[in-house]
């Protein structure tokens, strides 16, 4: 075959057939690492348009175009919803680029030392091309392909990560209203998504929320005979018959992990992180109460049931540690978090729930503030710019997040009051605000300053350094909101939180320590392999993509 | 993939006889008729099949992978996309996006085996490279409807269940034409329906019009399917080898 000829198809072809070059982008920033590759912001030449590019990794694809991407095309080229991702076409390079570092961006089909003749191939013979690129490994596609995305400035996790940002409730309501429409449309149309977690929940300046990544999505029929793979979603989100290891499923899967959100959102930090999955299991039990015939009828059967059930009985309890919730929250969040899944509540139901119709209401989401864009993936890049090489790459695999989240206002239209308050009082640099970080741990100027110290009730925690003993919880404003109920006296789970050193909360002092639950280095360090959130969690991701079947 | 099909691409890409029927002026130079244009497709049409009866693959495979080959040569030439690379790759493609992977190296292994001439011997390497090629020229549109989804349905329906062995066999027939990128699938379901209910002379006239459907096109559909078989009649090895020599020698 002429290996040459693949970038000149285009050129005689109309151009409603056919996809076009990459060539009609201008890479703009890199927003993300994906579990394909890197993720561009890029502007459209001829109209100026900011989208979205996604590389499709060809590396280590004995089998050409990877399935998961078929998948993900199939599904995108079908779900059209304004809660969905748009795909808005996929383009091609033919050959290998250089990326603005100026190593190749597509090592993954030639090797480096290849690279540098790949280059001037112009200059090379044609059969001298062939011998190159067969000589570097044969089956390897030598372009690139990108999807085609619009822009999203935010994704749900960057959002909330973002430091002293807080969700208001008509907020967070307007967000899991758009979630569970997303979701529900779907569903209608028989796609799982089988990785909904806050960092593929992408939220634009109208504050409108889609769903993306749809790399593990797969369509399904109630029908369907075959057996479906239990690897799927982020161990944090994933479902408890999935950890049990059942292949047959339905949306159900999808509602589990929007329980786990809808908890993280009105919580202010995810609520089951597992570092593995038996852990995983462990903390939904310990906070769902342990499966039986009685609450789960079927349960006995699925296959790994006998060698994670547990020792002892445990009882419900999520009415109990949630109960800083307000009560139309916590009857939804109680219907999403059932451990069987074919009682669980649909995303239909669910929107039918009292919770959206009651005060506050969801707002509208033109109403939301705006956010400088923030991508965990830039926020940390420009972390890095600021650090020698060196600090940076230790940093990266210690503790990419240095901040913990805040709970949500109780009312509305604060957000972004707060949000200026907070800015300064972090030595984490927030993109171009231009505030001059102040000296860390001095909150003096507001209500929420008490969160510099270490946090948590006086009953848990070393008394020395909190500033407020006498607050009463952790989330004071809570306690304020909903009539004096603190949060600390009822602890969750038994060794919650990590006492957090008593020094600022950017050192990375406080990240290393501490008792496994709950202590930042398990909920954002990558390296345990196991909950990994953002996009750039290699191993948790590849750990996916281990199909056993289908 | 199952989700409504008259919102899909597949519907909006429905295509006319006359945009079906046209040979790439590269395939022309090479003295390509119309017939054998058809007949180089109906060829791959069955080779496709074979391939699939090694490696194992559902019908429905075959079905998608043959769509994808005959919308492939609506934009593509022959000359640039020899079929017999390219009904390989469609067997490949369909076989992922219907969730039935095949490995290329199984399918390189029958391809060897099926056929001896060297002008079908392609490697893995060349498979990887055309699916490319392929998915840009179905601009990466992956999902297919087949008339096979709502066949059981219907013949139950019609009180015609004693007939879905020969229905089926006629909906796997109608792949050997066009019509599958020119009529609705279940247009060409209920055609196939009409003509097993001709053969077994069965009467489902109040049947056929209690379904509100555009029964003109259901029989001229009918009628194709009826041509198709008196035409297979007059096809030789002779035709289709002609036709096939006329295709470009590898490079």
């Amino acid at each position: 075959m002429a290996g040459a000829a693949y970038g000149h198809l285009n050129l005689e072809e109309s151009p409603s057939w056919g996809s076009r070059s990459v060539d009609c982008f201008e890479k703009l920033e890199q927003i993300g690492e994906g579990t394909y590759g890197q993720v561009y912001m890029a502007r459209e030449l001829k109209t100026g348009e900011i989208v979205a590019l996604k590389k499709i990794r060809m590396d280590n694809e004995k089998e050409g175009f990877p399935i998961t991407a078929i998948r993900e095309i199939k599904i995108l080229k079908k779900l059209q919803h304004e809660n969905v991702i748009k795909l808005k076409e996929i383009v091609t390079s033919p050959g290998p680029e250089v990326d603005e570092h100026g190593k190749s961006g597509d090592i993954s089909y030639i090797t480096f030392f290849a690279l540098a003749e790949i280059r001037s191939y112009s200059t090379v013979s044609h059969m001298d091309y062939i011998f190159l690129f067969e000589s570097t490994g044969g089956h390897k596609y030598k372009g690139s392909i990108y999807m085609v995305f619009e822009y999203m400035d935010h994704d749900l996790t960057g959002l909330s990560d973002r430091p002293g940002l807080r969700f208001t409730i008509p907020q967070i309501k307007c967000y899991m209203k758009q979630l569970l429409t997303g979701l529900h449309y779907c569903h209608v149309n028989q796609v799982l998504h089988r990785d909904i977690k806050g960092s593929n929940l992408l939220i634009d300046n109208e504050g409108n929320l889609k769903l993306a990544d749809f790399g593990l999505a797969r369509s399904y029929s109630s029908d369907h005979k075959g057996n479906l793979t239990n690897r799927v979603i982020t161990l944090w989100y994933r479902p408890p018959e999935l950890l049990l290891g059942t292949t047959k499923y339905g949306p159900s899967v999808d509602m589990w992990s929007v329980g786990c959100i809808f908890a993280e959102l009105l919580h202010g930090k995810p609520i089951l992180t597992g570092k593995n999955e038996p852990e995983q299991l462990n903390k939904i039990f310990e906070l769902c109460g342990s499966p039986d015939e009685v609450n789960w009828p079927g349960v006995s059967r699925i296959p790994w049931y006998n060698k994670f059930k547990p020792s002892r009985q445990m009882k419900r309890r999520v009415r109990e540690v949630f109960r800083h919730f307000d009560r139309n929250a916590l009857e939804l969040l109680e219907k999403m978090l059932t451990l069987d899944p074919s009682q669980r509540i649909s995303a239909k139901d669910a929107l039918d729930a009292e919770y959206f119709w009651a005060d506050p209401l969801p707002c509208d989401p033109k109403s939301l503030p705006k956010y400088e864009s923030s991508h965990e993936f830039q926020t940390k890049k420009k972390r890095q710019q600021r650090q020698n090489e060196e600090t940076a790459k230790r940093q990266k695999v210690q503790h990419p997040q240095q901040h913990t989240r805040l709970p949500p206002l109780q009312q509305s239209g604060q957000a972004q009051a707060q949000s200026q308050h907070w800015a300064g009082g972090h030595n984490h640099p927030m993109g171009n605000t231009g505030q001059a970080p102040l000296a860390t741990g001095a909150p003096s100027h507001h209500q929420y300053g008490k969160h510099h110290g270490p946090s948590g009730g006086p009953n848990r925690y070393p008394p020395g350094g909190n500033p407020n003993p006498g607050a009463g919880g952790y989330y004071p404003d809570w306690s304020a909101g909903q009539g004096g109920v603190g949060f600390s006296s009822g602890p969750y789970p038994p060794q919650a939180r990590a006492p957090s050193s008593s020094g600022p909360r950017g050192s990375s002092a406080g990240y290393g320590v501490g008792p496994p639950n709950y202590s930042q280095n398990v909920q954002y360090g990558g390296s345990s392999g196991a909950g990994g959130r953002g996009p750039n969690v290699a191993g948790n991701r590849n750990q996916q993509y281990n199909w056993q079947q289908q | 993939m199952a989700t409504d099909f008259w919102t899909s691409t597949h519907y909006k890409q429905l295509l006319d006889q006359e945009e079906v029927d046209v040979v790439h002026n590269l395939d022309k130079e090479r003295g390509i008729t119309l017939e054998d244009f058809k007949l180089i497709k109906l060829h791959m049409t069955n080779y496709i099949a074979r391939l699939a009866q090694n490696v194992k693959v559902r019908q429905r495979v075959v079905a998608t992978a043959v769509t994808y080959m005959r919308r492939a040569y609506t934009r593509r030439s022959m000359t640039e996309y020899d079929p017999r690379l390219v009904a390989p790759t469609c067997l490949y493609l369909a076989s992922k996006a219907e969730e039935s992977t095949v490995q290329a190296r199984l399918l390189v292994f029958y391809i060897k085996k099926l056929h001896s001439d060297d002008k079908y011997r392609y490697e893995i390497k060349d498979i990887l490279e055309m699916e490319m090629k392929l998915l840009e020229a179905l601009n990466y549109y992956l999902v297919v409807f087949h008339p096979y989804r709502a066949l059981s349905q219907l013949l139950q329906d019609a009180g015609m269940g004693d007939a879905t062995q020969m229905t089926w066999g006629l909906i796997n027939d109608s792949y050997k034409t066009d019509l599958i990128l020119m009529y609705p699938p279940h247009t060409i379901a209920l055609a196939c329906i009409y003509v097993a209910s001709m053969l077994k002379d069965k009467d489902n006239t109040a049947w056929f019009e209690q379904l509100r459907v555009d029964m003109n096109m259901v029989e001229k559909v009918a009628t194709e399917i009826l041509d198709f078989y008196d035409n297979h009649k007059t096809i030789t090895d002779e035709k289709v080898n002609a036709a096939m020599q006329k295709l470009s020698t590898r490079t």
